[in-house]
């Protein structure tokens, strides 16, 4: 009986006519005939749609749209922000870097694995940043010296040859005609043509016009570039005069027909001056300064 | 393909319809939850509102639900707030023709004048049952559908808020 709730079928007029026969016996009909009765005059208080829905029509709909439109926009704008950023980093990761010592000038830069280059001067590397720590690759141009950080095959390309190395210290310089490779520690593999060599600390090797020279061991711990020294080992005249070009960034004009000689030795490089004297001292010459960066040297023997 | 209809609620006209047909009753069944007349017009007008200013978002066939959502929603913090002083208002104008004698024309208003208070004494879910199908002439299964019970839930509340009113008139013969 309970489950049925008789009474709301009764409320909703649902009641069978035997239904409605049996419940109009009961004595409680009466009242409950008189609650439904009442009940439906009951009322509800004023409800003044009219002004609320003019009110809620006066309410600032398009503010929502102009919000939404706003929002797209700021989303263009930050997607091309995201994008230009992107492309951005990109260029810069994938993009060579390069590093470029003027002459008379020397450069310090770390890589992105925090090896230490010093570039000497009139000396250029590029490299690319993109996946550095997999791929440790540079090309030179010039001299360089290098404090690798540990860390996978450290290759160091040149014209001339290539350096290959784990973790260590090394100079390569590469000019003209003559590849230079020094260790100060740890091991380094040089590719020369089809020369390949293994030197360790304190060894150095050169190769000139695809020869290759056996240098003394070195002693130092540093290059002489560092330290501004110039050091030759059996270099010709027209070796040195470059160099100190370079290294001082001026123009040497050699007026002398005699420089197969050959050098070996360190020039002090911290003055121009005291370097050509000790020059020309070794190769009888006489310097003169004819401009504010430009000496000839006339050989002293031709006269 | 949803522009049709984003552009049905948006429209004034169909808005003013919809708020037609269902505004006086959010509002009364806010009413009959806690009593408060102020606060069930409120909350009603907030709702509309909403439906108003996210007519784009909402379908026409959702409308509805979405109303009532707001305004539960609504309501709920206020109750929580607030602790509601239920406030009949008695309105039982329209008596019938009146050619009875007076002193049935009393026992009638005492009558209606106990109902009301027992009205007022029932539990929350069977009093707003009880009226949205007396003041509103809803049918169980639309009571059901704003309520989201089931319609034998209606039916149970419907049918103890006439044996609770019942109860109150014992000694009225």
């Amino acid at each position: 009986m309970e489950e049925n709730y008789p009474l709301a079928k009764w409320l909703n007029g649902e009641m069978t006519e035997a239904e409605l026969k049996e419940f109009q016996a009961q004595p409680d009909y009466a009242i409950y005939e008189k609650i439904k009765k009442h009940s439906s005059s009951l009322e509800a208080p004023a409800f003044d749609e009219a002004t609320i829905l003019t009110a809620i029509l006066k309410s600032p709909k398009k503010k929502v749209k102009t919000i939404s439109l706003t929002q797209h926009w700021l989303f263009r704008a930050a997607a091309v922000l995201v994008i230009s950023l992107g492309l951005f980093f990109t260029y810069n990761n994938f993009s060579a870097a390069k590093e470029y010592a003027e002459n008379g000038n020397q450069k310090n830069f770390f890589l992105p694995d925090n090896s230490e280059v010093v570039l000497n001067s009139g000396s250029e590397i590029q490299y690319k940043k993109w996946n550095w720590d997999s791929n440790r690759t540079l090309d030179l141009e010039g001299e360089a010296y290098f404090k690798v950080a540990k860390g996978k095959k450290f290759e160091v390309n040149t014209a001339l040859g290539k350096v290959t190395v784990l973790g260590t210290q090394f100079n390569v310089k590469q000019r003209d005609n003559r590849f230079d490779v020094t260790c100060y520690e740890g091991r380094v593999k040089v590719n020369y043509n089809q020369t390949e060599i293994v030197i360790t600390k304190g060894m150095s090797v050169s190769f000139e016009d695809g020869k290759m020279l056996q240098l003394p061991e070195i002693t130092t711990h540093n290059p002489e570039w560092l330290s501004h020294e110039l050091a030759f080992y059996q270099e010709d005249l027209k070796a040195i005069v470059s160099e100190i070009e370079r290294h001082f960034n001026v123009t040497l004009e050699l007026k002398t027909a005699d420089n197969n000689q050959l050098f070996t030795g360190i020039i002090p490089a911290k003055d121009i001056n005291i370097s050509l004297e000790i020059l020309a001292t070794t190769y009888h010459l006489k310097p003169t300064k004819v401009d504010r960066n430009k000496y000839i040297l006339e050989s002293l023997d031709a006269l | 393909m949803s522009t049709e209809e984003i552009s049905g609620i948006c429209k004034e006209a169909v808005f003013s319809t919809f708020f037609k047909s269902h505004a006086k009753a959010l509002r009364n069944y806010l009413f009959y939850k806690f009593g408060n007349e102020d606060q069930a017009e409120d909350i009603t007008q907030d709702a509309f509102i909403k439906l108003w200013q996210n007519c784009a978002d909402v379908p026409v066939e959702k409308a509805k639900s979405y109303v009532y959502t707001i305004a539960n929603n609504a309501s709920l913090n206020v109750i929580a707030h607030q602790k509601v002083v239920l406030n009949y208002a008695k309105n039982s104008g329209k008596s019938e023709l009146t050619n009875e004698n007076p002193e049935f024309i009393l026992e009638e208003d005492q009558f209606k004048t106990k109902l009301n208070n027992a009205i007022q004494n029932l539990n929350e879910t069977q009093r707003v049952a009880f009226l949205m199908h007396r003041i509103d002439g809803k049918k169980y299964a639309e009571i059901a559908a704003e309520l989201e019970i089931s319609v034998k839930a209606v039916e149970k509340r419907i049918h103890l808020a006439l044996v609770e009113l019942r109860k109150e008139f014992d000694h009225f013969k």
